[in-house]
């Protein structure tokens, strides 16, 4: 970037909502767990037949549809995909042990990226927001794996 | 003579009618990316309210907020976003 703005994921994120699940109060007089829900934790134990399977992930597809999308505009494609290959990069940096952080702070720039993609998408492409938002861990999943990784 | 005047008369202002929304769409989709782009870097905009085009991909933003930007793809394709 050549005396431009600097397109850190860091420093443009917006403050993730606090989540308070632990600082929710308990009730002292709170029921012991009811015979019934352990029944529930047996029968999941069973084969999860009926559950949906996640769709294959597609990368070439998402990649085909997002660069035709008339839902973003093209200075925003190319943007976006200068932040894609920023983060790319620092996938790359932390594989070859450039990068001294762990996975999981490579996740926040990641989830960022997707949902800044996804409230482009969800209003004028839905179809196409909704099969990156099936794609999210699919994606995350090539990523996270060095092997994968070093496939794309 | 008179009927030909106003078939040219009204020819023009149809073509006129129909164009200029269409010019104006696409003024409206620049207006647009130009915002995107600059809330995609995290700056102050709030909407873009006139633009001056210098190239393709090289426009000059003004934003209601009072903001001005140099947007444009430099030579590495990247998508800058300058304060003016």
């Amino acid at each position: 970037m050549q005396g431009g703005v600097p397109t850190s994921e860091s420093a443009n994120a917006p403050a993730t909502p606090s989540r308070d699940i632990k600082a929710a109060p308990r009730s002292a007089k709170a029921p012991p767990p009811a015979p019934a829900v352990q029944s529930a934790k047996k029968e999941s134990t069973t084969p999860d037949v009926a559950k949906p399977k996640a769709p294959p992930l597609d990368l070439t597809s998402l990649e085909t549809r997002l660069k035709e999308t008339k839902a973003i505009g093209v200075l925003t494609k190319i943007a976006l995909k200068n932040q894609i290959d920023d983060l790319l990069d620092q996938f790359r940096d932390f594989y070859g042990g450039k990068l001294k952080i762990t996975l999981a702070e490579l996740r926040r720039p990641y989830d960022m990226l997707v949902l800044k993609v996804l409230s482009l998408l969800q209003d004028s492409d839905p179809a196409l927001a909704s099969a990156i938002a099936a794609s999210r861990e699919a994606i995350w999943g090539i990523l996270s794996d060095p092997a994968k990784f070093a496939t794309i | 003579m008179a009927t030909r005047v106003t078939d040219i008369v009204l020819a023009v202002l149809t073509v006129t009618c129909f164009a200029t929304p269409a010019l104006a769409a696409d003024d409206a989709s620049i207006k647009k990316d130009l915002f995107t782009v600059i809330t995609l870097q995290g700056l102050p905009c709030g909407e873009v309210v006139t633009f001056t085009s210098k190239g393709d991909y090289d426009h000059i933003a003004s934003c209601r907020d009072g903001n001005r930007y140099h947007v444009f793809l430099n030579a590495q394709e990247r998508v800058v976003v300058e304060k003016q």
